[in-house]
């Protein structure tokens, strides 16, 4: 029997103000799936991953996540209200999130950025974050760089560092959104290299990314949107060596050459 | 024109400086710890996403800056115990005063603090699950506090400079000090001189431990 979907969108619609982003997606993320987001700029990908963790509401169909509806809850008629801050709170903490400009805090060294969220959100002693900081900033390959805050280091090590933030959490999966669409090519590789374990050991990964060899070779499946509609959801050989849709033909030339 | 400067008087009524800079630090201690609590909460309400709260604090905000502070200080002490029954105390009343009118500006430091911090830095706050208050206080404030401690230290050196018009309300602080002590050794230009001096040694301070702060956060990066 197969396990429920960890992620499951259906219909989902967001608009701002009149600006129609996402028009009825619908798709899910099974347990350990790597799903990567590909399209044109603009076509909805950042808006749709924060949807996802509702950094952004949405305003029609749903966003569920372990099976539970994210950012509403149904009143007594059916009708979905606003969920409280704490139950979307506890929700998002279970997603890690990773941004394509880092956003680490600036005013806090490396090691204290990892420490944050098992400190203040699952309340950890100050002992057991800083052993859990310890760890992840050796996974990612930056135990030298504990001490140093965020503006000392590369664009490479701040990138593995905010991830190591979100790891901390212990997430059930992680958001990336063009985690590397901010570097120097040559920092790319170290990023893309932690991801690649991180997909190895079973995280659940929801990728928008521009790197094509990523999706082709990491992703399980690779998604293809195109204004704020998915226009091709399959495993990478098909999208890449047969896709259905000739926007994606089209999408693959321009960014393949 | 022989203008003679006597210094000499001025030193020997020293006690009255003395006394003066009491009053005037209890006022600007009162009127700060008002203007800044309030402020705070004047700047979260006009960044909130909330019509609800953001208009209330942008009305207060603007009748207190659009409106002259002596007026609003007559009027507390004078107006306010018609309608309401109260009658404070003129040092308090002046404290009141100057908090409230201090608060308005304290309040767009703050609003103005919170919105030079990337919004990137609340989306990962919110991301960890941290709740609107530990955002704040533990990632948005820290960060807009260092952005705000020029223009801080300005407001303070203007709200200290206001409580010299205490003196309205019959306040004993330095200036109204300064005046009496005029009226009796006839000697306005030392006596004001005196008191700009006064002022200049408690202001300075701040400033200058502003600037060591900014450069010092500068270095951090
Ligand atoms: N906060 C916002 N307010 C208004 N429009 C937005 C906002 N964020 C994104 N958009 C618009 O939504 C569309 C999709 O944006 P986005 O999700 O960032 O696309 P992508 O990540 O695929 O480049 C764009 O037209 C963008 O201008
Ligand atoms: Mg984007």
């Amino acid at each position: 029997m197969s396990e429920p979907p960890i992620i499951r969108v259906q219909g989902l619609h967001k608009s701002f103000g009149k600006l129609e982003v996402l028009r009825g997606l619908d798709f899910e993320v099974s347990r350990g799936e790597v799903l990567a987001i590909i399209g044109p700029s603009g076509s909805g990908k950042s808006t749709l991953l924060r949807c996802l963790n509702f950094l952004e509401e949405y305003q029609a169909g749903e966003v569920l996540f372990n099976g539970q509806l994210v950012g509403y809850r149904r009143n007594g008629t059916g009708k979905l209200k606003l969920d409280s801050e704490n139950n979307t709170r506890r929700i998002r903490a279970r997603m890690g999130m990773v941004f394509q400009g880092f956003n680490l805090f600036p005013h806090k060294t490396v090691l204290e950025n990892v420490m944050e969220g098992p400190l203040v959100v699952q309340r950890l002693s100050r002992h057991e974050a800083e052993t859990r900081g310890r760890t992840l900033l050796a996974r990612v390959g930056l135990i030298d760089k504990i001490g140093a805050y965020p503006a000392q280091l590369s664009g490479g090590q701040q990138q593995r560092a905010a991830i190591a933030r979100a790891l901390a959490m212990q997430p059930d999966a992680m958001l990336f959104d063009e985690p590397t669409s901010a570097l120097d090519p040559e920092l790319v590789g170290e990023v893309l290299e932690v991801m690649q374990a991180l997909a190895a050991e079973g995280m659940t990964m929801v990728v928008v990314t521009h790197e094509m060899g990523f999706a082709r070779q990491v992703a399980d499946r690779v998604m293809v949107m195109d204004r704020g509609e998915i226009i091709e959801l399959a495993p990478p050989a098909q999208v890449f060596g047969a896709p259905k849709s000739p926007r994606t033909a089209e999408f693959l030339r321009r960014v393949l050459h | 024109m022989d203008y003679i400067w006597q210094w000499n008087q001025i030193w020997d009524y020293r006690q009255v400086f003395v006394r003066g800079v009491q009053v005037t630090v209890i006022l600007t201690c009162w009127a700060l710890l008002i203007g800044m609590a309030l402020g705070l909460l004047l700047g979260l309400m006009r960044s909130s996403r909330l019509l609800a709260l953001r208009v209330p604090a942008a009305v207060y905000i603007d009748v207190f800056r659009a409106t002259p502070i002596l007026v609003q200080l007559v009027w507390i002490y004078y107006a306010l115990p018609i309608i309401s029954g109260v009658q404070m105390g003129n040092i308090t009343s002046a404290s009141v005063g100057i908090g409230l009118h201090s608060a308005a500006y304290i309040a767009e430091i703050f609003r103005a603090g919170i919105a030079s911090i990337d919004r990137g830095q609340s989306d990962a706050a919110k991301s960890l699950g941290m709740g609107y208050g530990q955002a704040m206080r533990r990632i948005i404030l820290p960060q807009a506090v260092r952005r705000m401690v020029p223009p801080f230290i300005n407001e303070f050196a203007t709200l200290m400079k206001l409580t010299t018009l205490g003196s309205v309300l019959a306040v004993n602080e330095l200036l109204h000090e300064a005046e009496n002590l005029i009226n009796n050794t006839y000697r306005p230009l030392e006596t004001y001189t005196a008191v700009a001096v006064v002022f200049g040694l408690l202001i300075y301070p701040f400033i200058w431990l502003s600037q060591r702060l900014e450069q010092r956060w500068k270095a951090r990066g």
